[in-house]
């Protein structure tokens, strides 16, 4: 500035290392998102957050936000994207309301193990603890449902912070992590240069990758030793991207395979020694034949309830290898004789060498004898039936030959999330993405939505119930806006369904208020500028499965199903896995 | 039949992570009989001692290793009271009547002594383990205690190993 006694410039004191043009908290954050390859946000604003999003305005070319209509919607289309894409999907909401609306996605997230970054807005660093307006204790509230959380008070943090929440979501088991920015780091300036370096390492998070080779030889000893092993497939298998490895791993032992509800897909289920889907709802041999088995490998999953039913009953007659990246999941439910803490992709690889070929078809054809069972007293009438009202079974089975199994399936929880998991012939990875160990409906909508920007080259089609739509429903404004394609099944039995089957098989059907009064669904998609059909004939199935594949916009097809439909096979609660029902 | 474990935790010194450390034994419905944090020798890395009863060996490993997973947690240990020398400290309070009957009693215990007086309390200290203090605090009893606060249970492992071991990393600088 001019000396206003002379004609000359006064240099104005620089601040040690500032740089040339300070940069504020807020653009720091972009920049650091832009640093790590963010290309999406999912995120709707609020006064907590403006300053962040002000400075987003100036990168609209370089990183897409989509706007969504409740940031329940945010954290499932994030959940949708990572799932799909294997990025972290991220969030940007305000304080207060914004950030708790997260809390059903980050617990979601956490229990599904889906990288999530979402950042919070937060009231000014003075107001903190004052119960200021839209204040709240995001990171006190997350805390149990989060992998690490930090609340940023100092601008200069931000890069460090965005690095090492990047890496923790990311990296091992994958899960959400979340960033609460206070408006007043948001606004400050940064009083060092703004420089950017990825994270690579935290001395106290040391996740293993590589597995112990003393662990890859003992398993693989009791690999070799078997005589009826069995596998079982979990998501690990699909977030560490190990399908090959998992397709050599299973031909050259021979072994059988049935897939978790979050690893359906990680195998096309038309090779030959794909077994079939565990669990509750899963098949009939699967389930029966665990406990015949003499080694059961758990690959990539933890041995949940849904899994493993009664676990005083489960594999009875079994050792057990269990191969997962979290150490603190071995020996959680299950003992095992034989853990591999590591990476999927690399404990598969280590062992492909030390494992001998085998051939197990005698056991495996022990699988495909039930199956003829399941197919005569389940199977059959749920996939062709040949006369009453639509059933679930064959809208999936028609939907997957007209997609050829390589669609990406989001379904929601409850009957039809079954059916779809059940009856669609997944030939394409990554093909099913669902709420899996936390249920929580309304994830479909929206977690479609984020599956079809992340994957945009990849068919989308969301199979929801009539209950679990009304809860996000707002979404399909989020979708009309974005213009994407995405397809919805809504499969209406009027009924919460799930809930229903379960108070007519063990509550003596006494229906406690799970009947629905339904609005009409066509008449609010297209008031969201979404084309949509309803259908309820058998005989209109097939055109309007092709009327909805072949639409470039985004369509609603509601099908009336059958109201008292029941999904079987079934492991009852408290059960063991030998006594799933055929009916 | 329920023992004591104590768990000793090395963190990082982050906001919050008391709240998650704490969280994973609420899930669980494990009350914690006592807890200790404090700065080590080494800058910037806390150690919590937490005491728990537990009536299984297994039950306390899958703590051990839920904690393990919290990121700023650099280490975790659980041990039985025999692998441990451990103390904690109590503070009692009684009325300046009782005064003299109180050091009788004090006097037949070792580690005991008397911390502050005047003409209407006394203020006696016993370092001990957590039966010493209880045995003390029935002998006291009958005098009228006015009020008793105990420390939480510290403890150190009786092996040769130490955070050196533990923490193996040189990135922090030595701050004895």
């Amino acid at each position: 500035m001019k000396d206003q006694r002379s004609d000359t410039l006064i240099e104005k004191e620089s601040l040690p290392q500032a740089s040339a043009s300070p940069m504020t908290g807020s653009e720091a954050t972009i920049k650091s998102l832009l640093e790590e390859g963010v290309d999406t946000i999912f995120g709707y604003p609020g006064g907590a957050i403006m300053p962040v999003y002000d400075a987003l305005y100036h990168y609209q070319d370089r990183i897409n936000h989509i706007l969504v209509r409740h940031e329940q919607g945010a954290a499932h289309a994030a959940q949708g994207y990572a799932r799909i894409s294997g990025k972290p999907g991220v969030c940007l909401v305000t304080s207060g309301p914004g950030a708790t609306n997260l809390v059903t996605g980050i617990t979601d997230a956490m229990m599904d193990s889906t990288p999530l970054v979402c950042i919070t807005g937060q009231v000014a660093a003075g107001l903190l603890g004052t119960d200021a307006f839209q204040e709240a204790d995001v990171i006190g509230i997350t805390a149990p449902i989060t992998k690490w959380s930090y609340q940023i008070t100092n601008a200069d943090e931000i890069p460090e912070i965005v690095a090492k929440a990047f890496y923790i979501a990311s990296s091992g088991r994958p899960g959400p992590v979340l960033i609460d920015i206070t408006k007043s780091a948001q606004v400050a300036l940064m009083t060092k240069e703004f420089t950017y370096t990825r994270c690579e390492k935290i001395i106290s998070y040391r996740p293993r990758l590589q597995p112990k080779q003393d662990q890859v030889e003992q398993a693989a000893a009791l690999i070799n030793q078997a005589r009826k092993p069995y596998l079982f497939v979990g998501h690990g298998v699909l977030i560490a991207k190990a399908e090959e490895e998992l397709k050599a791993f299973v031909e050259k032992t021979g072994i059988p395979a049935a897939c978790t509800l979050l690893g359906l897909s990680a195998i096309s289920v038309d090779h030959p020694q794909y077994v079939g889907m565990l669990g509750m709802h899963g098949n009939y041999s699967t389930n029966k034949l665990i406990n015949e088995a003499d080694l059961v490998i758990g690959l990539g999953m933890r041995f949940d309830d849904r899994v493993t039913g009664n676990v005083a009953g489960f594999a009875t007659k079994a050792r057990v290898v269990h191969i997962d990246i979290d150490p603190s999941e071995i020996n959680k439910i299950i003992h095992a004789d034989a853990p591999v803490v590591g990476d999927a992709r690399e404990a598969l690889k280590a062992l492909l060498p030390l494992v001998e070929k085998r051939d197990h078809s005698a056991w495996i054809d022990a699988f495909k004898q039930l199956d003829k069972e399941e197919f005569d007293k389940v199977v059959k009438d749920d996939l062709f039936p040949e006369s009453g009202q639509i059933k679930m079974g064959e809208v999936i089975r028609i939907l997957s030959e007209k997609t050829h199994g390589k669609a990406a399936i989001v379904a929601d929880v409850g009957q039809h999330q079954m059916e779809a998991a059940r009856y669609y012939r997944f030939s394409q990875t990554d093909g099913y993405i669902t709420s899996g160990g936390s249920g929580t409906m309304g994830f479909a909508l929206p977690a479609a939505f984020g599956a079809k920007v992340g994957a945009p080259d990849r068919e989308v089609v969301a199979i929801i119930g009539d209950g679990c739509f009304q809860m996000t429903l707002q979404e399909l404004g989020t979708i009309w806006q974005s213009e994407l394609p995405v397809k919805i099944i809504i499969l209406n039995n009027n009924y919460l369904g799930m809930v229903r089957q379960w108070q007519q098989l063990f509550f003596d059907r006494r229906y406690s208020f799970v009947e629905l009064k339904n609005p009409d669904f066509i008449t609010i998609a297209k008031g969201f500028g979404i084309e949509g059909k309803r259908i309820c004939d058998r005989e209109e199935l097939d055109g309007a499965l092709d009327t909805l594949i072949q639409s470039e916009k985004a369509f609603l097809l509601e099908i009336l199903v059958e109201k008292e439909l029941n999904v079987f096979p079934m492991v009852p609660s408290g059960a063991t896995v030998s006594d799933i029902r055929l009916e | 039949m329920e023992k004591l474990y104590t768990i000793c935790i090395f963190t990082e010194n982050t906001l919050g992570l008391l709240n998650r450390i704490s969280g994973i034994f609420t899930r669980r419905r494990i009350n914690i009989e006592s807890l200790s944090v404090s700065e080590t020798e080494r800058k910037g890395v806390s150690r919590f001692t937490i005491v728990i009863k537990s009536d299984e060996r297994e039950k306390v490993e899958k703590i051990v290793r839920q904690i393990r997973k919290i990121i700023e947690v650099l280490a975790v240990f659980g041990y039985e009271d025999k692998d441990l020398t451990y103390n904690e400290l109590a503070f009692f309070k009684v009325e300046s009547s009782s005064a003299l009957e109180a050091k009788k009693i004090l006097a037949g215990y070792q580690r005991a002594k008397v911390l502050f007086e005047d003409q209407r309390v006394l203020i006696i200290e016993k370092a001990g383990t957590e039966e010493e203090i209880y045995s003390f605090f029935k002998q006291l009893k009958p005098l009228g205690i006015l009020e008793f606060v105990r420390s939480g249970r510290i403890a150190l492992p009786s092996n040769e190993r130490g955070l050196a071991q533990y923490l193996p990393e040189a990135e922090w600088v030595d701050n004895i």
